[in-house]
């Protein structure tokens, strides 16, 4: 009798025991709060007719240590979010000297440090006007100097950039030519409007609405952006949402990977090698099996599995596609269904981000419906489980249902791990949950890291497009510095991170700079920020080396034509 | 050596030159008439197919007008047919040529075809409105050598355009001028029932609304086609065997065995105005075929054309009349929820309701229209997409297809829809049905002055 109590005892005790350990370990997981109306976040993007548009730019524009936002608005106001560094924002859109985007419709954002003056410069681009309504929607899009001051000015037509009537959707920077100033893709949507808007008649409006050629605009050494596209030997159109420099096949130079809309019908995804020192992109797509015919959103770019080689996260309707590299020279391969991550949904931004620390990179997802059709789908956050993904927004508290478009991971608290900010579109017909511009404080527990901050002096001062290597605890990660148009017309944050779980120290940190220059530090303690600044390359050394060259041929000649006047 | 030179020189220069002439003289042998009428045939398909922002329906108008044109510019030189224009919706009688002159009948359709085509295509690009012009040049100095008196040249020509002209002031009443001007109505609001047309995620076209939703309200070239009853239609049912069930199961069923043969069917008849000349352009060119193996005199080739394109624009303005009330969904957006989630069809949805298929009813009707003119037991071989470039994504080339009569055509091109999971059989099954329905009609009409024993 007395056993059998004890042993009703000890069952009881270990069911609850399993019980407590289950529901702590729910309870143990990453978890994110909502915490957009405590940290001043107010804003939701407004759609002009339909489905586009909606990023966000993480920025430090001000230099104080806390990254801030710029989030475009379409037919809203944009807002530029002042970091206060208490875990609140404050607008300072009015005052920032930006105010000539409310005329337009604008749609993606992207900054860097046009003019290398150490202050970040903005990109928006916009799909027409808001103040009049155009018969060919058409917009321009707008560079904004930072002033240093907190104040930008508009920099847009002394940079050659105010007649280029585009309906343009994402941009973003790289350094294609590796001379230090940050370039630019443009992705646009629709034809290009040339001419006065006196002379429009029916054919130019049906012209109108084909599919279009991108932007590439060369950086002028910081003076002016000229468009090279045809000069790098591009001539293609498609429904363009925009491209991403990334360096695919480690070769050190930017190659740029472009989204197309509707690529099973027009021009599919594209990958462009880029030929550097050659002026020139090679169109790389098909044997590279990146011409993806799909409804190309966005691309979140990330070394899943740690072999050094960046993969690629392909946003779509109904199915992602997840094109893991392979290694140079051989076809990328679709993982999406194997490694669990092809839930049907209508996906938009994507970012890689080790959010729980524990030294693989996971991936946040931005659903959202064609908005004005407005069927709810939740949000996907899937969680690097070494051979697969799972999905656990739910579980995270990620699982939101508004209408998802680009979507920004960086550390606004300052706290060591990737908060994250989505922007969501207000549906224009009835919906049954609210939709606004989410941020999510990550309330990560454990685990180590370290955040890197890139200082280029030859290469782009924020390091746009280099790629760091961080080497601990057995394994190698690495980071590509985002230059913009990633997830869906959105920027992440330019410091990289990395989560390290329980290492306590980094053996080695490689920055692979744009440009070729290679730099290493090693042992760095974990959880802090560091700053590598470029060392230049010595270039006195080239100098000798090309001059002794240079001799060796003078003598070799001298001695050649003494031999033939002798004979 | 140096001499040698010089003479091959020579030679070869005479050889050009001698050439030069011999093809002049080509040039201005005068073309026959079926010639003349398949070149502006083939110049009405050119256009409709690089005209950006086409539409099947804007499209199917254009063929009704331009046929018109060709016929009733040329009918009063021949004294056993009539002008069709008083038995038409609201047209009236055109202007009879002056008494007692003489015409070249072919200027004026040359005229007329050039007129017309420009203005009802005034969209498109400065390129192609040169090569109408320089098509129209070509057959005036071609014709103009043979007519001695240059009156005679001109008042045909004036008269061609004339008629082009009225046509086309009163195409401008019907609801569908400058139609590819909206497309798509932003501010439509369609109903959200059980089975309704759902925007389509794997879709031909950006735009979430539905093309030309107010189409089914433009006049019809016959008024008697416009109170055709409505079709039957199998109502919604979500239950496993159900008739409306089994539809979708077909298509789906059919997508996972396709032959190779049945897909090039699929991607042949897709005729995507973003690239093609539409589905009643190819229409067009089949009366094209029948004309270049047939022979015929002018105006009959102006016959052919006039109840061609009006069968085809008088098919579509009812289709999208039923295909608004109806305001049904596609497989794609049934077999998904209801069937199999990961399904999708062979072919992208176009951005419109399903019942009834237009692609069917308007092959029925151009059908309907050639074998009544040309015979039931006509073979001939289909390469209007011979050439193109082939369909990497879905593996199949672009083939010349074969057939022994008009009908079996258009039975294709229903089954093509169902091949490419974007119809269901009774949108096809309904569309064929209604399709010869106006067809008739148009073929009733009164061509001929002591036309009736032709139709009897």
């Amino acid at each position: 009798m007395i056993t059998g109590i004890n042993e009703m005892r000890y069952c009881l005790f270990m069911i609850l025991f399993f019980l407590h350990f289950f529901i702590y370990n729910s309870f143990c997981q990453t978890r994110f709060k909502d915490i957009t109306a405590e940290a001043g976040i107010n804003q939701v993007f407004k759609v002009y007719e339909g489905m586009f548009g909606g990023g966000a730019c993480v920025i430090d524009f001000n230099k104080d240590g806390f990254e801030d936002l710029y989030i475009t608005g379409g037919m809203n106001d944009d807002v530029l979010y002042k970091n206060n560094g208490n875990g609140t924002f404050t607008n300072v859109f009015e005052q920032s000297g930006m105010r000539g985007t409310k005329n337009y419709v604008t749609q993606g954002v992207a900054g860097a440090d046009v003019n290398r003056d150490g202050f970040v410069d903005l990109f928006v681009t916009t799909i027409t006007r808001r103040d009049k309504r155009l018969v060919i929607p058409r917009g321009i899009n707008f560079l904004f100097l930072n002033n240093g001051d907190g104040t930008f000015r508009d920099a847009t037509k002394e940079y050659g950039l105010d007649q280029l009537f585009s309906f343009s959707t994402g941009a973003g920077f790289g350094d294609f030519n590796a001379d230090g100033w940050p370039d630019i893709y443009v992705g646009n949507y629709f034809n290009e409007y040339k001419g006065k808007l006196s002379v429009i008649n029916d054919n130019t409006v049906v012209e109108a609405n084909q599919i279009a050629k991108g932007y590439l605009l060369l950086n002028e050494n910081g003076k002016k952006f000229r468009d090279v596209y045809s000069e790098y030997g591009l001539d293609y159109r498609g429904f363009g949402f925009g491209g991403v420099f990334t360096d695919f096949d480690n070769d050190g130079d930017q190659d740029l990977f472009v989204n197309h809309d509707f690529g099973y019908k027009r021009t599919p995804d594209m990958l462009l090698e880029n030929r550097y020192p050659k002026k020139k992109f090679t169109d790389v797509s098909k044997e590279t099996g990146m011409d993806l015919r799909i409804n190309s959103m966005g691309t979140a770019v990330g070394d899943y599995n740690n072999d050094g080689l960046m993969d690629y996260y392909m946003t779509n309707i109904k199915f992602n596609y997840f094109m893991v590299n392979q290694g140079v020279g051989k076809p990328f391969v679709n993982k999406a269904r194997e490694l669990g991550m092809d839930f049907f949904a209508i996906s938009w931004g994507a970012n890689f981000a080790d959010f729980d620390h524990d030294g693989d990179v996971d991936l946040f997802v931005a659903n959202g419906d064609l908005n004005p059709n407005c069927v709810p789908m939740a949000d996907f956050y899937f969680e690097n489980l070494g051979n697969k993904f799972e999905d656990h927004a739910r579980a995270v508290g990620l699982a939101d249902y508004g209408i998802g478009r680009g979507s920004v991971v960086f550390d606004y608290d300052n706290d060591g791990d990737l908060d994250l900010l989505v922007v969501n579109q207000a549906p224009v017909l009835d919906y049954p949950v609210s939709s606004y511009t989410r941020l999510y404080r990550n309330d990560s527990t454990g685990g180590n890291w370290i955040k890197i901050a890139l200082k280029g002096v030859q290469a782009e001062s924020h390091g746009i497009g280099s790629k760091i290597e961080v080497e601990a605890g057995g394994k190698k990660m690495i980071r590509e510095i985002d230059g913009g148009s990633s997830s869906h017309l959105s920027q992440n944050s330019v410091i990289a991170h990395f989560g390290l779980g329980k290492v306590p120290k980094i053996n080695k940190i490689t920055v692979y700079w744009t440009g070729g220059n290679k730099q290493t530090i090693s042992n760095i303690p974990v959880n802090r920020l560091i700053t590598i600044t470029e060392t230049p390359e010595k270039k006195s050394n080239r100098f000798f080396v090309y001059l002794l060259i240079g001799l060796c041929s003078a003598a070799t000649c001298f001695i050649l034509w003494k031999k033939v006047k002798m004979a | 050596m140096m001499q040698k030179k010089i003479w091959i020189k020579i030679f070869i220069s005479c050889l050009i030159i001698t050439w030069l002439n011999l093809s002049c003289r080509e040039n201005k042998k005068l073309p026959d008439d079926f010639e003349l009428a398949t070149a502006w045939a083939d110049m009405t398909n050119y256009i409709t197919k690089t005209t950006p922002a086409n539409s099947p329906t804007f499209a199917s108008r254009c063929f009704g007008y331009i046929g018109l044109t060709m016929y009733e510019s040329v009918v009063n030189g021949y004294p056993e047919y009539q002008s069709v224009a008083p038995q038409l919706n609201g047209l009236g009688s055109l202007p009879l040529p002056e008494k007692g002159t003489r015409y070249n009948w072919q200027l004026a359709l040359n005229a007329g075809q050039a007129e017309i085509l420009r203005s009802i295509y005034i969209q498109t690009s400065d390129k192609n409105k040169s090569k109408i012009d320089s098509l129209e040049q070509y057959f005036v100095s071609v014709f103009k050598i043979k007519i001695p008196d240059e009156s005679i040249a001109n008042r045909s020509i004036l008269y061609g355009k004339k008629i082009a002209r009225l046509i086309f002031e009163w195409s401008k009443t019907d609801g569908g001028h400058r139609a590819y001007l909206n497309n798509f109505d932003k501010k439509l609001f369609f109903a959200d029932k059980p089975g309704c047309w759902k925007p389509p995620l794997y879709a031909q076209s950006f735009s979430h609304f539905p093309l030309h939703p107010h189409w089914g309200q433009n006049r019809t070239f016959l008024a008697v086609d416009s109170s055709i009853a409505a079709p039957e239609f199998i109502p919604f049912d979500t239950m496993p065997g159900s008739a409306y069930y089994n539809q979708f199961m077909q298509v789906y069923k059919k997508e996972k065995i396709l032959t190779q043969e049945e897909k090039e069917a699929a991607i042949w008849w897709s005729d995507d105005p973003d690239v093609t000349f539409t589905p009643p352009g190819h229409s067009y060119y089949f009366a094209t075929l029948a004309i270049r193996k047939t022979k015929p005199g002018l105006i009959k080739c102006a016959e052919t054309y006039a109840r061609l394109g009006m069968a085809v624009a008088d098919a579509f303005r009812n289709c999208w009349k039923w295909k608004y009330q109806f305001f049904t969904e596609r497989a794609n957006t049934y077999v998904p929820q209801h069937i199999d989630q990961r399904w999708e069809s062979f072919w992208p949805d176009p951005p419109f309701p399903a019942f009834p298929s237009g692609h069917a009813i308007q092959a029925a009707a151009a059908a309907t229209v050639l074998t009544n003119l040309y015979g039931e037991n006509f073979a001939f071989t289909d390469s209007a997409h011979v050439g193109r470039a082939r369909d990497e994504i879905r593996n199949t080339d672009f083939k010349a297809r074969h057939f022994n009569s008009f009908w079996q055509a258009a039975e294709e091109t229903a089954m093509s829809r169902f091949y490419g999971g974007i119809h269901v059989p009774q949108d096809n099954a309904r569309g064929l049905e209604k399709g010869k329905i106006i067809a008739n009609n148009i073929n009733q009409l009164h061509w001929e002055k002591i036309s009736d024993n032709r139709y009897k």
